[in-house]
Formats: C-alpha cells, sequence, structure tokens
C-alpha cells in the first residue's frame, strides 16, 4: 500500500516536472529566445519582404512550411556523420523541401510567391536549418525537439505577422486594403531600411515587456 | 576599355550601391554572429569572398545550361542545383586546405563553415543569374558581393562596443540598437542609390 502510494506519487511528481518542462520548452521557444526579437534569425525575408499584412502571411506560410519539413527529416540525419557533411545535407533535405512547397504555392498563390523573388529559396539556409538545428533543436530528445521547433516557427510567425500589420498601417494607412485613420503615414517603413529600424524597435519593445512582466512575478 | 570599366562598375555596385547587407539585408544573422569579434573579419572576409567568387564562376555555367533547357522546372530545381554546388566548393575547398595548410587548417575551418552557408553566399548565387551575363561579370558581381558583406560586417565591427555598451538603456542595448543602427546606414545607402531595388 505504502509503496503504491510512494509510486504513484513519483508518477504524479513526474508528469507535473514534464508538464513545467514543457512549459519552459514552449516559453524559451517563443519568448525567451524568439527567433526574430530576440535571437536575431531569419530576419532578411522580414525586413525586405513582409512590409504589409499579406506578404506577412505569405512569408510565414513558405517560412514554416519549408523550416518545419527539413528539420523534422533532417533530424533522423546520423550525428555521427561528419559536421562539413551533415549540414549539406541539410541544405539538401532544405532544397529538395522546397521543390513540392513551389510546386504547391505557386498553384494557389502564384502571385505572392512570384513577389517574393529570391527571398523564397533563400529560405532553404535559414538560421533554424543552418545553426540552430544542431545547436539547439538536435540535442534535445525527439518529443521535446518537435514541441521547441513548433513553438520556435509560432514565436517567429506570430511576431512577423504584427511586424506586418504595423508597418502596413504606419507605412500606408491601410490594412489589407481598409483605410485605417492615421494622422501622419511614414511611408519609408515599407522600404529595408525603415523595416531594419522597425524592428529595431519591437525587439526593444519586446525586451520591455519582458522585463516589466518580470518585475510583476517578482 | 568599356569593358573593363563595366566589370568595375558591377563589382563597385554589388559593394556599395547594392550591398548585400545595407541594400537587400541579406547574411544579416551571419553578420550578427560574425561581428562579435574583431579578430574574425580578415579571415571570415577571404572566405566569403572567396566562395561568392568560385561559386559565382559554377553559376556561370550552371545558368546557361538551365536557361538553354525548355523545362518549366527550372526555377524549382535551380535551389538543389546551386546547393549542391555550394556544397562540393565547400568538400573541395576545405579538402585543399587540410592538404595544403594543414597547420592553420584548424584556425581556418571555422571561417569557411560560417561563410559558405549562409544567405549572403546563395542570395549571391541568385543575383548573379538576374543581373550578369558574361562569365567576367559573374565572377565580379560575386566579388564585389563578398566584399560587401565584409564591408557591411566592418561597419558593424567598428561601433559594435558601443552597441552593446552598458550606458545604453537596457531596452535597447546590443540587439534591438544593432538593427536600428544598420537601418541608419541602410538609409544612407538607400539616399545614395536614390532607386529601389527589385528581387
Amino acid at each position: 500500500m505504502d509503496s503504491n502510494h510512494t509510486s504513484l506519487q513519483s508518477t504524479g511528481e513526474t508528469k507535473k516536472a514534464e508538464n513545467n518542462d514543457t512549459k519552459s520548452i514552449i516559453y524559451n521557444a517563443m519568448v525567451k529566445r524568439n527567433p526574430i526579437l530576440v535571437s536575431g534569425m531569419v530576419i532578411a525575408p522580414a525586413v525586405v519582404f513582409a512590409n504589409t499584412y499579406m506578404r506577412a502571411v505569405t512569408l510565414v506560410i513558405t517560412f514554416s512550411s519549408i523550416t518545419l519539413f527539413t528539420l523534422l527529416f533532417s533530424s533522423f540525419v546520423s550525428q555521427r556523420i561528419l559536421y562539413t557533411i551533415r549540414i549539406i545535407i541539410y541544405t539538401i533535405i532544405g532544397s529538395l523541401v522546397y521543390v513540392p512547397v513551389a510546386i504547391v504555392l505557386n498553384t494557389f498563390i502564384p502571385d505572392s510567391v512570384t513577389e517574393m523573388g529570391v527571398y523564397f529559396p533563400l529560405l532553404i539556409t535559414n538560421s533554424f536549418i543552418i545553426s540552430c538545428s544542431e545547436t539547439t533543436f538536435f540535442a534535445e530528445n525527439k518529443g521535446k525537439m518537435l514541441i521547441d521547433i513548433l513553438f520556435s516557427i509560432l514565436g517567429y510567425d506570430i511576431a512577423v505577422l504584427i511586424f506586418g500589420v504595423v508597418r502596413e498601417i504606419i507605412s500606408t494607412g491601410e490594412l489589407n486594403g481598409k483605410i485605417i485613420a492615421m494622422p501622419m503615414q511614414f511611408s519609408g517603413f515599407s522600404e529595408v531600411y525603415g523595416g531594419f529600424i522597425l524592428l529595431g524597435i519591437f525587439a526593444a519593445l519586446f525586451r520591455a515587456i519582458n522585463l516589466i512582466v518580470r518585475k510583476i512575478k517578482q | 576599355m568599356s569593358y573593363i570599366l563595366q566589370i568595375i562598375m558591377v563589382s563597385f555596385v554589388a559593394v556599395f550601391a547594392e550591398n548585400t547587407i545595407f541594400a537587400r539585408a541579406l547574411g544579416t544573422s551571419t553578420l550578427i554572429t560574425v561581428a562579435r569579434s574583431r579578430k574574425n573579419i580578415l579571415g571570415f572576409g577571404i572566405c566569403v569572398t572567396y566562395i561568392t567568387a568560385v561559386t559565382g564562376a559554377l553559376c556561370y555555367f550552371i545558368d546557361k545550361y538551365l536557361n538553354g533547357s525548355e523545362s518549366n522546372f527550372a526555377y524549382i530545381v535551380r535551389p538543389l542545383i546551386y546547393i549542391i554546388t555550394l556544397g562540393l566548393v565547400y568538400v573541395v575547398t576545405l579538402l585543399c586546405l587540410w592538404k595544403l595548410l594543414y597547420r592553420i587548417f584548424g584556425r581556418i575551418k571555422k571561417y569557411v563553415h560560417i561563410s559558405a552557408f549562409n544567405c549572403a553566399v546563395l542570395g549571391a548565387m541568385f543575383l548573379n543569374s538576374k543581373y550578369c551575363t558574361t562569365l567576367a561579370e559573374y565572377i565580379f558581381h560575386g566579388i564585389g558581393i563578398g566584399l560587401g558583406f565584409v564591408f557591411a560586417v566592418y561597419m558593424v565591427v567598428i561601433v559594435y562596443d558601443k552597441l552593446y555598451s552598458k550606458e545604453v538603456p537596457y531596452c535597447f542595448r546590443g540587439y534591438p540598437l544593432l538593427l536600428i543602427y544598420i537601418g541608419i546606414l541602410s538609409m544612407a545607402f538607400y539616399g545614395l542609390m536614390n532607386y529601389q531595388l527589385t528581387y
């Protein structure tokens, strides 16, 4: 009876620890090391391309599909293979994943994909696949890795969508064709330099919000 | 003479007016990684410029074949072919370094890793195929992109300590301010160029 109680207690504690572990993975992936607002990954397509809400949606779809499948397939590559060869295999997997993704997206959203230009195929060599795969994702077990990858991608997607919406509103005074009453428009924010500056401001705001939340919790 | 001037102009445009970071933001993540140490710049610069030049030359022949083929799928398989080419250049370079410069191979190989697989190098291959027509243009445009990237890294490295200084308010310190700084430089280059790039 006593041993049963102890084993139940330990199972409960293990489950609680696992839940906490999952929570911390999700928190780290989306907030603590948010790919674009903290870690500075996959900046180019966001800064250059995502200057409207619709473009941000296109980027989110293309980035998520290429990165998710590439990382999932790459996780099966043996770690005993030399790093020099592994990194080539990852990018080859990326370019193979690109083929069906490009065919499907060219069928459904051809104009958006054409607008993306070179930034679409360049997603093959994004930082998630080249550096983060080795340093973060593949160092974890498969379950944790999947959660980490999914929520890291989600963290990136949410940040890019908000970035695209704000950028469109302040640069054109519109959101997806609907006019929003803005006292002024700053068209420069739709350019590359505007993208850099706005992303910098976003990163600073994100850090400030984190700081405030941490202080409130304490 | 005009041909030589044209080639010089191609490189010049790639370094300054259409700088890979300030005008196209290609390889910004790599720049952030490399800019952490001043010591890295020379080795990294040589590696990136070498790889963009060599892959530029190889791209000329690949594009000649792909543009000549009547297949509609050329645009879909192009990234795969470019990646394989890049991988081959990467492996051959490492093997040559290992054979010829074994003593300094350990120090150099980290530069080769980071300078081969990044958006700036792959982007250079795509931009070459878009803007260049002759072999010399491919090579010099590649060199220009490599040098432009190194120039951008240098511009960040010289102020890196100030951007990460404790005198800067915590929320802006480091990465956020780095992006704003790149944005301001990018604005200056935009003014120099006075037109929007196509991609």
